[in-house]
Parts: structure tokens; sequence; C-alpha cells
């Protein structure tokens, strides 16, 4: 018998930049080179030098390339991005499970995503963007803060021609483009023609995720049709460090998405 | 009534206020005895004395109303504890040989405190068999770390614990416990680069609150035994004044060496004509001069290659009655 | 096959052995305790059995030596990776309790089960053998007995130690070749061996069999918030807990050479949860003993069907707030009653 050969996961590989997309100050989409299987919802762990490792939601995945997008919360600026083009990164993974888009299929889908938790749930609403005869009627109810927090400004013109955009921001004031208010009190107006029936995809930060299901249920959702995606310290990826795990879930094996007869029971 | 004073006060008697009456000093080097001496003491006082015993500031009992004629049967009965005490003495059953030298104090130590970097009994013990008996006015504790709980620092010599910390970094876990304990209760010498604490060296105390902090042992304890030596702290009605740091991680065998060798420098320089033939050592290095007494006392010392020695020294403190500016 | 050697047989066994294989075991680390003049016992690499602790409890585990505190992964430079190598070059030989042995079944669950095979740990973990420490009696704090740990068997050799000499029971043909020869050039006595195992404890615990998630509702967490102190001592003595942080080192100020290496993390320090942009979750030290006791008591068996926790003990031992984990987990039966009465 072949000796058994283990795999270092931790070793990564580098990956080329091909491209920098600024969506707000802080938050850069990085499009690089990739050459295999990925799911929307999935991460990797991108090395930036003097930064460490951080785990970042694949948002983007096209013809060998995949895009990542990073939020910048340090002391970091712009110019180090500007520098990067062209540039390369350390990269490991895929991990985690990602959506599944299998499960949306011929159904109405909702999306309620708020700040960065656009990121993980971007390539599942471009995938019923582009194939839009996969599906049903489809929602997607995204907050940010502001106008100058809004992340992928130009899909949005692009989602708009394809299903009904609800853009809301927590302050500022109303405009054709965005309305003003929490992306929950879009949810009890959802006109949906069977809600029994009806998927619903949440990401977010956590007290955003919890009434927006709360909302979703309320409405009439059924727990087994709501799919959340949690966000963690993901640190090794693959089930060792122990850092996302939740009760006997560990982000990183067994989500980041979670159905939520699942995630209901995750206590932090 | 005919006594001679001043011999019962070396022999550790006080002469009262109350006349015909002494009081009986029991000192206890180190301030650590077995709880048996505590029933001698009882006894002592309800026999010979008025029932009551004073704790005294310097760890010691002292056991009033004994008349003068008592005083021979009283030292008999004090010979267990002197015995077990271990106290140097010249003649068995004669009481306590000097009391110029005050008792060696010492805070509870290693064998109670956590903090306590040695066993100051233990080692007050060791300066007890150096210095004694001898009826020169010189005094010495030992405390166990930078708190000072002994108040050392009111002492002509001082001897503050420390522990030399001793950093293992393949045990460091990144926690950051000691960087902040030793800003929250110490200098702040630590800091953390790299993920790892970077021990500023010269602003270290070697108070050890860093190995207490350390949860995975990355912090411990060097094994040499190293000590501060403060000098010449006072208290009275002249020049009152804190002792100040001299000689930083200085080992055992130099600090007994060291107050050695004070009683050779008190013997030339004491001013005959000084009331009761007593002179505070610290007023005797005001008239000749630090750099002669540093010398006498450092006198066949060879320091540990450890040892920091801080130079110039300089005092401060309340001047009671000076003319001087 | 059992041998009952002297201490210089037991040494020449030793000193055969160390030929191919590095021996750890617990050591007496004299002056480095926590206090000025105390010991420390811990695992260390030792030549004979003069070096070893045998009879007290080590304060620390075994676990370091096949998951060290601090190990490098890799040196990086701008555009390449060079893997650390193996820490160790020989086979190791680890000296250890029946709790302890236990917990190798749930340091190897954990590292090669669940997920992917962790290629460090793996080749740490390969060419392990154990020496298992027979106990003639359990230490004040240990509760082996009803966690199901206090026997083992899948030891390489198993120990009594005698106050005249040591009784062997081999199962491993290395070590039983060695022996052999003994036996041909000396009056090696040869005798039946039965490793001492613990069968009461005067520290016992009871997990509820209902426990469920529901406890985490229960008061009793919130007693931990203000008495524990959050310095992860309970984490890093824990033969089972096997979290780890990445660290990235750079050498040289403009960050291009350096090493990536993972260290021990404590599910009780602040800093474990923490995710980008500045949120933690369990920022209360009640809450974080709660996700600690639930994964020794719950969370592991909700994946493997037993428990994590091994009845060591040593975290007992080691609080410097006195908080009793076994006493923990036996309020986790008045705790499930108080949250289902609550409904």
């Amino acid at each position: 018998m072949a000796k058994e050969v283990t795999k270092n996961e931790y070793v990564p590989f580098l990956s080329e930049i091909k491209e920098v997309i600024k969506h707000t100050d802080i938050e850069y989409t990085f499009r690089m080179t990739y050459e295999g299987d990925v799911k929307p919802g999935q991460f990797f762990e991108v090395s930036i030098p003097k930064y460490g490792e951080a785990p970042i939601s694949v948002s983007g995945i096209k013809d060998g390339l995949i895009d990542l997008t990073i939020r910048r919360v340090g002391k970091v600026t712009n110019e180090v991005f500007e520098h990067y083009e062209g540039d390369k990164l350390f990269l490991r993974g895929p991990y985690g499970n990602g959506f599944d888009v299998e499960e949306y299929k011929d159904k109405e889908l909702v999306v309620v995503a708020g700040g960065t938790g656009v990121s993980p749930v971007r390539g599942v609403i471009q995938y019923f963007a582009d194939h839009d005869n996969q599906r049903k009627d489809m929602t997607i109810i995204t907050g940010f803060k502001s106008d100058k927090d809004i992340l992928f400004k130009k899909d949005f013109e692009y989602w708009r021609q394809k299903m009904n955009v609800i853009l809301t921001l927590d302050a500022g004031i109303e405009t054709k483009d965005h309305k003003i208010g929490l992306v929950t009190q879009y949810i009890p107006d959802l006109k949906l023609a069977d809600v029994e029936k009806a998927v619903a995809i949440v990401v977010g930060p956590p007290a955003m995720m919890r009434f927006s299901v709360k909302a979703l249920l309320e409405r009439g959702f059924k727990e087994e049709n709501i799919w959340i995606s949690q966000e963690r310290k993901m640190c090794c990826g693959i089930g060792k460090c122990g850092h996302c795990r939740i009760g006997d879930k560990y982000v990183c094996l067994d989500g980041p998405v979670f159905n939520y007869t699942q995630g209901k029971n995750l206590v932090d | 009534m005919d006594v001679n004073t001043k011999k019962l006060k070396k022999n550790a008697f006080r002469v009262t206020k109350e006349r015909g009456l002494a009081a009986s000093r029991v000192r206890v080097p180190g301030g650590r005895m077995d709880a048996k001496y505590l029933k001698d003491i009882q006894d002592i006082a309800n026999e010979f004395g008025n029932g009551t015993v004073h704790l005294t500031i310097r760890q010691g009992f002292e056991i009033p109303g004994i008349p003068y004629e008592k005083m021979p049967e009283v030292n008999k009965r004090l010979q267990p504890i002197i015995e077990g005490l271990g106290i140097n003495q010249e003649d068995p059953d004669t009481g306590y040989s000097s009391s110029g030298t005050r008792n060696i104090m010492a805070c509870v130590g290693n064998t109670i405190c956590p903090y306590a970097c040695y066993d100051t009994t233990e080692f007050a013990r060791k300066m007890e068999k150096t210095i004694f008996p001898n009826d020169l006015h010189v005094k010495v504790a030992f405390t166990g770390c930078h708190n000072d709980c002994c108040k050392v620092r009111m002492h002509d010599f001082g001897i503050i614990g420390m522990s030399m910390p001793e950093f293992d970094p393949n045990r460091c876990i990144s926690c950051g416990a000691c960087v902040k304990r030793c800003s929250r209760k110490s200098v702040g010498a630590l800091e953390m680069v790299n993920y790892r604490p970077v021990r500023n060296e010269e602003k270290c105390l070697g108070c050890g609150e860093c190995v207490l902090a350390c949860p995975n042992m990355a912090w411990t304890r060097s094994t040499k035994k190293l000590y501060k030596l403060t000098l010449l702290g006072r208290t009275g009605k002249k020049n009152p004044r804190l002792g100040v740091d001299w000689i930083k991680w200085v080992d055992e065998e130099s600090i007994l060496k060291i107050v050695a060798n004070v009683y050779a420098f008190a013997k030339e320089y004491i001013d005959p004509t000084a009331p009761g033939g007593k002179e505070h050592i610290g007023y005797i290095v005001d008239r000749t001069g630090v750099p002669e007494f540093l010398k006498y006392i450092l006198k066949d010392v060879e320091l540990n290659p450890e040892a920091e020695v801080t130079s110039p020294l300089y005092w401060s403190g309340i001047k009671y009655g000076s003319t001087e500016p | 096959m059992g041998y009952k050697l002297n201490e210089r047989e037991f040494n020449q066994l030793l000193g055969e052995l160390s030929e191919k294989y590095l021996i750890y075991a617990p050591k007496v680390f004299v002056g480095k305790g926590r206090f000025s003049d105390t010991d420390c016992i811990r695992y260390d690499k030792v030549k004979n059995v003069e070096d070893m602790e045998l009879s007290l409890k080590s304060q620390y585990s075994f676990k370091e030596v096949l998951n060290p505190v601090s190990e490098t992964l890799f040196y990086f430079t701008e555009d390449s990776v060079k893997e650390a190598d193996m820490p160790r070059n020989k086979g190791a030989i680890i000296f250890l309790r029946s709790c302890d042995l236990h917990a190798v079944e749930r340091m190897d669950e954990m590292y090669l089960n669940n997920g992917p095979k962790d290629y460090y740990y793996k080749r740490l973990r390969d060419n392990i053998h154990f020496v298992l420490i027979g106990c003639s009696k359990a230490f004040d704090s240990c509760f082996c007995v009803d966690m199901g740990t206090n026997k083992s068997d899948n030891y390489d050799i198993g120990l009594n130690v005698r106050e005249d000499g040591y009784e062997l029971d081999v199962k491993w043909d290395e070590a039983k070749d060695i022996l052999g020869k003994m036996a041909k050039e000396n009056s090696l006595k040869e005798e039946d061996v039965t490793v001492d195992f613990v069968k009461e404890t005067t520290t016992r615990v009871s997990i509820p069999k209902n426990l469920s998630y529901d406890v985490s509702k229960s008061k009793i967490w919130e007693e931990y918030a203000g008495r524990c102190i959050n310095c992860g001592r309970c984490n890093f003595v824990c033969p089972t807990c096997t979290c780890f942080t990445m660290q990235d080192v750079y050498y040289d100020a403009n960050g291009k050479v350096g090493e990536r290496r993972r260290v021990w993390a404590s599910c009780m320090v602040d800093g474990y949860t923490d995710v980008a942009g500045g949120g933690s979750y369990r920022k209360n030290n009640g809450e974080r003993m709660r996700f600690k006791t639930l994964h020794k008591a719950l969370d592991y068996r909700n994946r493997t069907g037993y428990n994590m926790c091994v009845g060591c003990g040593r975290c007992d031992d080691i609080c410097p707030e006195y908080i009793s984990f076994s006493n923990i987990l036996n309020k986790l039966d008045t705790a499930m009653k108080e949250v289902s009465a609550n409904g």
C-alpha cells in the first residue's frame, strides 16, 4: 500500500491581482487569478503583507478569476492598495460549504444583505441575474450605512434590470436609487406568490441577521427555506484552530452557510 | 535603688517612666517564630510583669512592669526563646547580649506571600548570625518585593527581593497578560513586539509580576537569588529621609559582607561625645561623606557580575532646624 | 509480556530506546513555578528515570510534545514559501497517565478527523509510542472514573512504579527485543504485570444526560463573569484544548521576509473571537466559561459520541481564582432543571 500523503493545507499559493476595484475608501475588490472549483459564499485565507492572514469570502467567480472584496479596517491607507495592483498575494482555499444555487432554483428568492454581507452573496445574485430563467421572482434587499459605503455600485445597475432591488441606507436623503431605513422594514411588504415555498438568504452583521430572520418568519417563510451565512474568525479554515466554532458547528467546515433549522441553535 | 542603666539597656531592658520598673524587649529576628514561645512570653508577663505585652514596631514583644531585681530571673526565662530563635548570645541565661543594632525585620516573605521573591526570615536570620551581638546603632530590614511592606527604605540597609525574569519565547502564547500587568501594577517595562513581550532592562524592577501573570510559564524567575540594596534611610529629629537605591541585582553574599563592614566604619568615625555613646550611622556618614563610607562597606566585597551600582547617591528628606540652605 | 526491572535495568532499556527515540516525561523544573521558590512539573526531554517525576501529576500536560506551544509552519519571502523543518528528527516515547492517553484520542480526533488532516500534527504524531504510567490511586482533583478514562489498553509499555523497582507490561516489539536480550544477559525477572488503574476518585462528576444548549440561559454562568479573570490557564493545562492562532512575523521593516507560525490560543482570553472590523463574541467571562464547559461536555460529544473532558483535573489545580471545573460540571443538572422550570 502506498504511503499515505497528507496535504499541507497551510502552505498558500501565489495569485496575481488582475484588477483592483474601489467601492469605498476602505472597501476594494481584488480580482485574482484562480483555477479550480469554487462556490459563492466560500472563502479564501488571504495573506496580506504586514497584515497577516484573513478569511475573505468570494464575491465573484468568472473564467479563472475570483473576486475577493476586502474591507480595510486598520491604519493601512489607500496607497497600499494602489501598490498591489499587478502584484501577487498568497492565498489558500477555497474553504467552507458556500451557497448551493441548486437549493434556490425554480423558486421565489429573497436575498437580505447588509454591508460587507453583500460580498458572499453577490455570486448568487449574479448567477440568478444571468440565469433568470432558472428562478421565479427575485427580490434583493441590501442595506448600507451611507451613500459612501455602497458596494458593487455598477452591479446594482445590472441587477435592477433583472430583479426587484431595494437599496436602503441607515441615514441620508432618499433618492430614486435608494431608500432610507433598515432592511427589515421592507420584509413585511414583500410580494410573494407562495411564501410557503419561497426561499430566503440572509447575510450581514449579527443583529441585522437576527431581526431579518424574525421578520421573514413573521412574513410566513418556513425555517427550512431560510439560509444564513455566518462571519466568524476563521483562522485555519480547516476545522482545527477552534476560533470559528459555535456550539457543535465549525463555521469553516460546516458553514459559513447554514440552513436556519441548524443555524438557529447556534449560541455564541 | 542602685541600677546600672547603661548595662541594662545593652541587655535589652528599657528604663521606663515608672520608677523601679523595667520592660523586657524580646526581639524576633525576621519576625517569625514557633507559636510555642508565645506561652513563654505570656508566662513572663504574668509572673514578672503587669500582665500586658506590647507588640513592638520592630517585630518584638515588650513586656512592661518588670521590677529591676527580677531581671536576672527574666533573663533565665528568656533562654528558650533566645535559643529557639537562634540569637547570638555571649553567655547562656544572661538574656540578650546587645540592643544597639536593632532587631532585623522582615515581611512575611515567600513562605506565605505570593509576591515575595525570597524567604525574608531566613535571610534575616543569616544577617542576625553575621552582625550580632553588636551594640552600634544600625537598622537592617528585609522585604520580599518592591511593595516594601517592611518599609526597608526607612532603614540603614534595606534589602528588597527581586526576581530576574527569564523569558522562553517557545512558551509564549501572546496573550499580553504580562504587558498589561506590568503597566497596571508596576513600571511598564514590557511592550509587545512581533506578538511577544520585550523587556526594558533598565526600567525593570524585578518585581516578578510578569511571572505571576504569565499563564503558560513563558516567564519564570532566575534560579540565582538577587536583591536590591537601599542605603541610609532614617527617621528622627534631624533629617528623616527614605533610603535610596544603591545596588540593583546584588547577591546574598555581597549583602552580608557589606552590612558586616559597617561596624568598622562606625567604630572609626563615631562621635565619642555623642549622647549615650550612640550615634545613628547616617549622621556619621553626614560628617565623613559618602565616598569614605562606601570605601569601608565595600571592603573585600567582590560584587556579583549582575550587580548594577548607582553612583553618585543623593538623598532628600526633611531637614529640621538646619541653618544650611 | 511482563518484567520487573530495577532502576539500572530500566535506565538500560531507556538508554537503548533513546538511540531511536526521544523520551518525554513529566519533569520537575526546580524554582520555575509561578511563585518564588516553587517548582513546576511539566514535560521535557529526559534521559533516564531520575529525570522523571512519576509520582506527582504534571501541571501542564503532554500535549506540547505533539502540539508545540509555538510552531513555525513556514518561512516566506515576497513570492516563495519554504516549509519549516520537522522540529524533531526522531520518533518519540511519551510517558503519560490513562487520562492523558485518552486525551491523545481527542487530539487525534481534532487534528486528524475534524476536516482534513493537519499536516504539522500528523508529522509529529507519527512514530510516537506511549508508556502508560499506572495510577495506584487518584489525586484529589481527578475524576477520570466518572469520565470513563481511568483505564487504557492502547499503550506500548505499561508501567507500575514500585518501591523496589519498575513493573512493565510490554506490548511493543522493539522494547520486547531489548528486554529479551537483557533477560539473556542478566537475571531479569519475567512476571505477569497488570497496569494499575484508579477505581474510585474523591472528586465525583455527573453530567446530565439531557444536557442541551438551553443550559446557556441558566443563571449559573453569571457567577463566573465576576470570578473568572480570563487568564486561560485552564485551557493551557488542558490535554484536550487544541486551539491555536496564526501569527505572521516579519523579519524586516518592509514586511517582505518572515515566518508564519501557529501559537496556542484560549477561548477564555481576550481576542479569541475578534473579527475584522473590531467585532467580537462572548465579551463576558461567564459566557466564555459556558462556551468552554459546553465544548468539553456537549459540543464535542455531539460530533463524536463521547465527552471531550478526560477528568484529569488540571484546570482545577491551576486556577488562581479557585474555580473548580468539576464543580461547574456538577452544577449542570441543577442548571438544566432551572431552565426547564423557566420554560
